[in-house]
């Protein structure tokens, strides 16, 4: 499992790449695909899945749709047309931190 | 699996239970539960199992309400949001209140104008001179002499002094020097206009000054005698619609100057103002070899790397060395620097930055009078007082008000507000608040400009096109509504909620020792400012009606009265068959400063002028034989000039002071005093001439009161020149100048007739005094109406507070008038302990200005009583109102409610 302290900068970008490939999804679900993909390396708590939905909400990068379902209301995040642009670009720069990271680290290995 | 009903139910209840409860996230959560539980279960858990691992991997209930707080704090931690509520909040409470947020917007808006006004004034003062190029290379030359027991601190310097310094001091680069000679009358072809801003001017000027040079070139202008530079609103006045350059002025009727050069009219922050500069090649006293005379305004521009100290040093020694010889040549032989030293003389040139000249200079023949250093801070001490009584105002009414607010603070804490949230909610009240009072101070500001600048001579404007004023004003504003919020956000926000929400917290007018102290500090400011004011006035008062030796009132001063040449004994007498006009005299030497005066030493005969302590510096001032009578002075001695005495040509009247300072034997009447004879080239030692004593005059004061009553001598001239004065008797001053004029325009046709009134010009000398105490009474007003305001305020929060006192007093028989001065009582030793602080302050300040007067008034009891008692009444005047309203009501309505 990677440590938590290095997924807090990438949240986000998940939260964003996962949507835009998987379109309409709830929080729940969110954890679970995120789990699958990672084969369970990666797991998201709710504790910091929540915050960030609500925060890119806020910030119109997501809408939201509720359902009833039986018993009880389930919240579905989709992305808007700016939040698919922004998932673009996080994406783009999160491969060029990783490249700029590589670099930077293999420099430090072979010095 | 699916959950059933049952199970759902559980978990909402038991989620609910443990605190998620907030809209937007609860049902998320419970769906997040939902989900994962059905997870487990799908994997062979029993519910309960299936929930409590779920449960425990949120971490429980601390987990679960993280969540929940993270959530709520990521929607709305955003500045723009939070700043959104304060201010609705703000705005809510500013119009709930709207009384005192009336008075604390009303207060600080006039707080702020006055404030601003001050501080254009100031910068506007601070910028004099600012924009030569080289100003902080530009010195002038400052002279202090003491001779014949005369004390001069001038601006005059020797005239080869100009020439002399770039030539011999390596870092001058450059000098001008400058000469005045009063007013000049000018005109193109036929009729003359009178000009008064007209100088003299080496050809430097415009090399050491920046003064950009619209037509003509700034190199050559001055560099030909009879050539002229003149400025831009002269060329219009003058040539409207044509080219200047190239063309002939004519001066007093008789020369004639070329004009070869136009520049731009000078800055109002120049400490002159030159329309006409004269080419000083065309003076010949200008040539003049002698270092004894001081005559000419000299400036230098240094070298940028020059060191003025060490300037200062050659230019003494230069100066010594050309002067000395001099002095010998008049004393005799035996003379030496050290012995004149010995004696108590003094000849000392020092540099004076041009950058000083405007505030820290006030010489004797300086171009323009100067403001002083001293008022600048005086006015930016008024200005901060003033504002921070404003700012009073609001900090006590904030925290006295605090009482009805410590609920809500209350509230606010028990929902989880946090301190700086209530800070944060208080500050920004109060910058809402302050921002409401700047703009509505600048529209005061606006109005009350003009007249500001009326009362101190100066063109003030704000400045709207300027990008750092709104940034100053909107920093200002910031400032303000910081320092005013600062205490009452922290003393509000500190309660406990406990206390409050069982109203422990009764933050009455009992309270607040901070309060009380503020309230007696604006009291303070506002006494001193009274008492300054009635201080300035009463001395005003005091020179207005003092006996000054002669009689200012009813004399008229024809100006000007040479250019009537052969006609001016005949336009006199024609005058004089008039009944209105008493009599009439000749002389440009008046009892008013700006006139004519002229400095000669002088000794009794029998004593040896070699001998410096001898020598009696004395103002020589030529009159005709109607001078005394016209004038209204008084003889005390001898008898006045009479034309029955034909030896009177060599006679001479003097003044108290002049009859010490000779120190005769016995009576003065019928002695002799002599002096060298002179010219423009300097005295000629060898020969004397002398005059009989023939009357005593009683002092009169010729210049302002500051001065001590110098030495004069009156003596006849057969041709007195300048200024002709009549003193008439008559109400109608309107007929007196018509009379004047008419006669005059018969006369002289195309000469300006320009006339004063000696007692206006008298008035003059004091205009400085008159602008400082009405300054002052303003500011003393306004503050005095803003710590009102906040006391008005403050008693209508105590009667507020205390209405159902008040109605049981009532009910158990208090008077109205013993209400009143329940109420008012408390306020009243605050204003009486502000009073007694102030006295000894306004004592303090009031004689350190009036250090600067000879003749002054002396500082009562009476004065002070009256400044307090005002200040007493009109605070309470002001407590009334409200009390009175408090007093009077009806004791059912306040006990009913509840």
């Amino acid at each position: 499992m990677h440590s938590p302290e290095l997924l807090k900068g990438t949240l986000q970008t998940i939260v964003l790449k996962v949507l835009k490939d998987h379109g309409k999804m709830y929080g729940y679900e969110i954890t679970q695909r995120v789990k699958e993909l990672s084969a369970d390396r990666i797991l998201l708590t709710e504790g910091a899945l929540y915050p960030t939905l609500h925060k890119l909400e806020a910030e119109g990068l997501l809408k939201t749709e509720i359902v009833n379902i039986g018993k009880r209301m389930r919240k579905y995040y989709t992305l808007t047309a700016p939040g698919k642009v922004e998932a673009k670009e996080r994406v783009t720069e999160f491969m060029d931190f990783i490249k700029t990271m590589g670099n930077v680290l293999n420099v430090q290995m072979t010095s | 699996m699916q959950l059933n009903a049952e199970h759902i139910a559980y978990i909402i209840k038991d989620l609910h239970y443990r605190g998620i409860v907030a809209e937007g996230i609860q049902d998320e959560l419970v769906d997040h539960v939902c989900s994962a539980t059905e997870n487990r279960m799908q994997q062979g858990h029993r519910f309960i199992d299936a929930y409590h691992d779920v449960l425990k991997s949120f971490g429980y209930t601390q987990g679960l309400r993280k969540a929940q707080f993270e959530t709520l704090h990521a929607e709305n931690h955003k500045t723009k949001i939070m700043f959104k509520n304060y201010l609705t909040i703000a705005v809510r409470n500013l119009r709930k209140n709207s009384f005192y947020s009336f008075i604390n917007i009303l207060g600080l808006s006039v707080g702020v104008a006055v404030c601003m006004i001050i501080v254009f004034f100031v910068i506007h003062e601070l910028s004099y001179d600012s924009h030569h190029k080289n100003a902080d290379q530009i010195y002038r030359i400052k002279s202090e002499i003491i001779f014949g027991g005369n004390h001069y601190n001038m601006t005059y310097a020797p005239a080869p002094i100009a020439e002399t310094l770039p030539l011999e001091i390596p870092e001058v680069e450059a000098a001008v020097h400058f000469r005045e000679r009063g007013s000049y009358l000018v005109k193109r072809e036929t009729e003359n206009i009178k000009e008064k801003n007209v100088i003299w001017a080496g050809k430097d000027f415009f090399k050491i000054f920046t003064v950009p040079m619209l037509e003509g070139n700034p190199e050559k202008s001055l560099e030909e005698p009879n050539t002229m530079a003149i400025s831009k609103r002269t060329a219009e006045k003058f040539f409207p619609g044509e080219s200047a350059l190239g063309q002939t002025l004519i001066l007093d009727n008789r020369w004639n100057f070329k004009i070869t050069g136009v520049y731009e009219d000078m800055p109002a922050t120049s400490h002159f103002h030159f329309d006409i500069i004269l080419s000083m090649e065309g003076l010949s006293e200008a040539k003049s070899p002698s270092w004894l005379s001081n005559n000419f305004q000299t400036y230098i521009l240094l070298h940028p790397d020059a060191d003025p100290k060490a300037v200062e040093d050659k230019l003494m020694k230069l100066v010594m060395d050309h002067i000395a010889p001099q002095i010998a040549q008049v004393f005799g032989d035996d003379f030496t620097i050290d012995k004149f030293k010995e004696s108590g003389n003094k000849i000392e040139y020092t540099l004076q930055p041009l950058s000083d000249i405007h505030l820290k200079s006030d010489l004797f023949g300086e171009f323009e009078p100067n403001f002083n250093m001293a008022y600048v801070y005086l006015f930016s001490a008024v200005a901060l007082f003033i504002l921070a009584i404003a700012c009073i105002n609001f900090m006590n009414l904030s925290t006295a008000r605090s009482a009805n607010r410590a609920k809500e603070v209350g509230v606010r804490k028990v929902m989880g507000s946090y301190r700086s949230h209530l800070v944060r909610q208080f500050l920004s009240e109060s910058i809402l608040l302050s921002f409401l009072s700047f703009i509505i101070a600048i529209g005061i500001a606006y109005f009350l400009l003009p007249v500001f600048n009326d009362l101190a001579g100066r063109q003030l404007s704000i400045p709207f096109g300027s990008i750092s004023f709104y940034l100053f004003v909107i920093g200002a504003a910031i400032v303000t509504g910081l320092l005013a919020g600062v205490y009452p956000s922290f003393f509000l926000s500190a309660f406990k909620p406990v206390n409050v929400l069982k109203g422990n917290v009764s933050l009455g007018m009992k309270s607040g020792f901070i309060r009380s102290s503020l309230v007696v500090f604006q009291f303070f400011i506002s006494i001193i400012l009274i008492i300054s004011t009635l201080a300035v006035f009463n001395q005003l008062n005091f020179i207005q009606t003092k006996k000054i030796g002669f009689n200012k009132d009813q004399v008229i001063i024809v100006e000007d009265a040479d250019v009537l040449g052969n006609n001016r004994i005949a336009y006199k007498n024609e005058i004089l068959k008039n009944s209105m006009i008493v009599s009439g005299t000749f002389s440009g030497f008046l009892p008013v400063s700006g006139t004519w005066r002229t400095d000669n030493p002088w000794w009794a005969e029998g004593k040896n002028p070699a001998q410096s302590e001898n020598l009696v510096s004395i103002q020589n001032w030529a009159v005709d034989s109607d001078y005394l009578k016209t004038l209204g002075m008084s003889i005390k001695d001898g008898r006045d000039f009479s034309e029955a005495f034909p030896s009177d040509s060599s006679a001479v009247i003097l003044n108290e002071t002049a009859v010490k300072n000779f120190s005769f034997d016995g009576s003065p009447i019928g002695k002799k005093i002599l002096t060298f004879q002179g010219d423009e080239q300097g005295f000629d030692p060898d020969k004397t001439e002398s005059l009989t004593v023939i009357g005593v005059v009683e002092n009169f004061h010729f210049e302002s009161l500051k001065e001590n009553v110098g030495a004069v001598m009156l003596f006849l001239s057969k041709q007195p020149q300048g200024y002709l004065s009549f003193r008439f008797q008559s109400q109608d001053t309107k007929a007196v100048i018509d009379l004047l004029e008419s006669k005059w325009k018969e006369m002289a046709p195309d000469q300006p007739f320009t006339y004063t009134f000696l007692n206006e010009r008298f008035g003059n000398m004091y205009a400085n005094e008159v602008r400082l105490g009405k300054i002052f009474g303003i500011f003393a007003a306004f503050a005095i109406i803003i710590a009102c305001l906040g006391l008005f305020a403050l008693t209508a929060f105590t009667a507020e507070q205390r209405t159902k006192e008040i109605g049981i007093r009532k009910v158990l028989g208090a008077s109205v008038t013993s209400i009143v001065v329940l109420l008012s009582k408390e306020f009243g030793k605050l204003v009486l302990i502000a009073f007694i602080l102030a006295s000894p302050v306004a004592w303090w300040a009031v004689n350190k200005w009036l250090e600067d007067y000879q003749y002054k008034i002396t500082l009562g009891w009476t004065l002070f009583a009256v400044a307090g008692l005002a200040a007493f009444v009109i605070a309470l005047l002001t407590m009334s109102f409200q009390s009175i309203k408090a007093a009077v009501s009806n004791p059912v309505n306040s006990l009913r409610s509840e």
